[in-house]
């Protein structure tokens, strides 16, 4: 084997592994997600949604769902990764790919691209519930799905990031309910950034995840409120950012190798 | 070239020295005990062959190429039975040999071929789709040996791979370990089953306290109709300063 050559038939079998797993448990992986969202939808959007009136020209629910989707796609895409690695960590399964001949880039993508693969997956379906409340237009496919992926990898980077970083499964569920639960809800996923109080504003345009959500809203329904150029630039500099840091701590074998 | 090259090989847990500047080298073709009592560095030193460990000092070899540098050229060659369940559990036995055949870059066709071999070998067929949870320890231990075999490595290192089989399964595998030395590979077996090693070792090293503190062909520990536990028990605890040597 080449030094820089891809492991093509390695990579293969490590997503397709992990990407079973996803399937083979979909109640837990899938059909969790899916029926917390349906209920969303049901109740903020169609319900509650009834009785507010258009943003920016669309009705509520047609609004809210970008963000809906969004939400469970940077879940799923966290999830994935945090506990895949955090079990192969704690079962040593790990020793599996430390042993074997795959370079950490190869190890890296396996992980990210089941994380993107479970939060397209994850957002598509959440989409097909509300075509049952909405028309749920997409205005721009390609944008929206560049959008999800570069936010999954995102996701999928920062949950192995955290699988490395815990020891335990407390500190495992510590960054989603304080970290990712809370800048979800300031990000403008139920709310125009212009319902917020003028005093807090600040805190929407400087959390990252409002530039996630505006973007999908943007490409689906047209509702623009962020610049896309910042966002932009926030995505593809966590992109790189997360991704070094991963690919740096898998090279010094940070909590994987003793 | 050697089949294992260690030179200086320091490993360090915090302020505990694990393994202390070792040296030793495996022929190819050799089948090499690796002997020490609980805690005395074999185990580490097998997990910084193979890329489990990372180490402060030192080199390591495998067929000339370095451990580290060239790290995936060097694990196609190794093939690891490791002391400790390091698995998914939840996964059946075939697929744990399938998937791992595939990280080692073996196509579909052929690893078909060579899942289907190691269960036949190892006498797993009737367990093939079991989970490995629900397997027995015995049963376990062979599905290690299997899956370190599965990739056709040159160096087999096999951390302890008899303790918990039964008597008849103890019995096969050395005979297939001798068929399998006999066919070229190299072996490093560590064992605290002193009569296993004598009877199928050609050199032994004894690690104790983290150094070597002997390495010899098999006929230097035996000399003078010595059994190779008396050996052993006189160099370990001549090292750690309890004995009577």
């Amino acid at each position: 084997m080449a030094p820089n050559s891809i492991n093509w038939i390695a990579l293969y079998t490590f997503v397709a592994r992990e990407t079973g797993r996803v399937f083979r448990i979909w109640i837990q992986t899938l059909g969790a997600p899916w029926s917390s969202a349906f209920l969303y939808i049901l109740i903020f959007g169609f319900v509650v949604g009834q009785r507010i009136d258009e943003i920016s020209g669309v009705p509520y629910i047609d609004f809210v769902l970008p963000g809906l989707i969004m939400m469970n796609v940077m879940m799923a895409a966290f999830s994935h990764t945090s506990f895949a690695l955090y079990i192969m960590k704690w079962i040593r399964s790990i020793d599996e790919l430390l042993t074997a001949p795959l370079s950490y880039l190869e190890m890296i993508a396996g992980f990210m691209i089941a994380g993107v693969v479970r939060a397209v997956v994850t957002g598509i379906g959440v989409y097909l519930m509300a075509v049952f409340f909405t028309i749920a237009t997409i205005n721009n496919f390609f944008l929206a799905l560049v959008y999800i992926v570069a936010i999954s990898i995102i996701f999928s980077a920062a949950g192995m990031l955290v699988a490395l970083w815990s020891k335990n499964f407390e500190q495992l569920s510590l960054p989603s309910i304080f970290i990712i639960t809370p800048l979800t809800f300031l990000g403008g996923v139920f709310n125009s950034i212009d319902m917020m109080p003028p005093t807090l504003q600040w805190i929407v345009r400087i959390n990252p995840f409002f530039y996630f959500v505006d973007g999908l809203r943007c490409s689906m329904v047209g509702v623009c409120e962020a610049n896309a150029w910042i966002g932009a630039g926030i995505i593809a500099g966590l992109t790189l950012g997360l991704g070094y840091w991963v690919w740096y701590l898998f090279k010094i074998g940070y909590k994987i190798r003793e | 070239m050697k089949a294992l090259e260690i030179d200086k090989l320091r490993k360090s847990y915090g302020s505990t020295d694990a393994v202390k500047e070792i040296s030793f080298s495996i022929e190819p073709g050799e089948f090499f005990g690796f002997l020490g009592p609980n805690g005395a560095g074999k185990t580490t030193t097998i997990k910084c062959i193979t890329g489990i460990a990372s180490f402060q000092g030192g080199t390591i070899k495998v067929f000339g190429i370095d451990v580290v540098a060239d790290y995936r050229r060097a694990r196609t060659k190794i093939g690891l039975a490791p002391q400790d369940f390091n698995v998914d559990i939840f996964a059946k036995a075939s697929d744990i040999l399938w998937y791992v055949a595939g990280y080692y870059g073996i196509p579909s066709a052929l690893r078909k071929k060579r899942v289907a071999d190691a269960l036949e070998r190892f006498d797993l067929g009737s367990h093939a789709d079991k989970r490995f949870e629900a397997l027995s320890g015995g049963l376990k231990r062979r599905l290690m040996l299997a899956r370190a075999m599965v990739h056709d490595p040159d160096l087999l290192i096999l951390d302890e791979p008899t303790a918990g089989v039964d008597v008849e399964m103890r019995h096969d595998l050395w005979r297939y370990l001798q068929d399998l030395n006999k066919s070229g590979k190299t072996v490093l077996l560590t064992s605290h089953y002193l009569e296993e090693v004598e009877m199928l070792c050609n050199r032994i090293a004894i690690i104790s306290g983290g150094k070597i503190a002997a390495i010899g062909d098999k006929s230097e520990f035996t000399m003078g109709g010595k059994k190779l536990e008396q050996t052993y028990l006189e160099v370990t605890k001549g090292v750690n300063g309890n004995g009577t040597k």
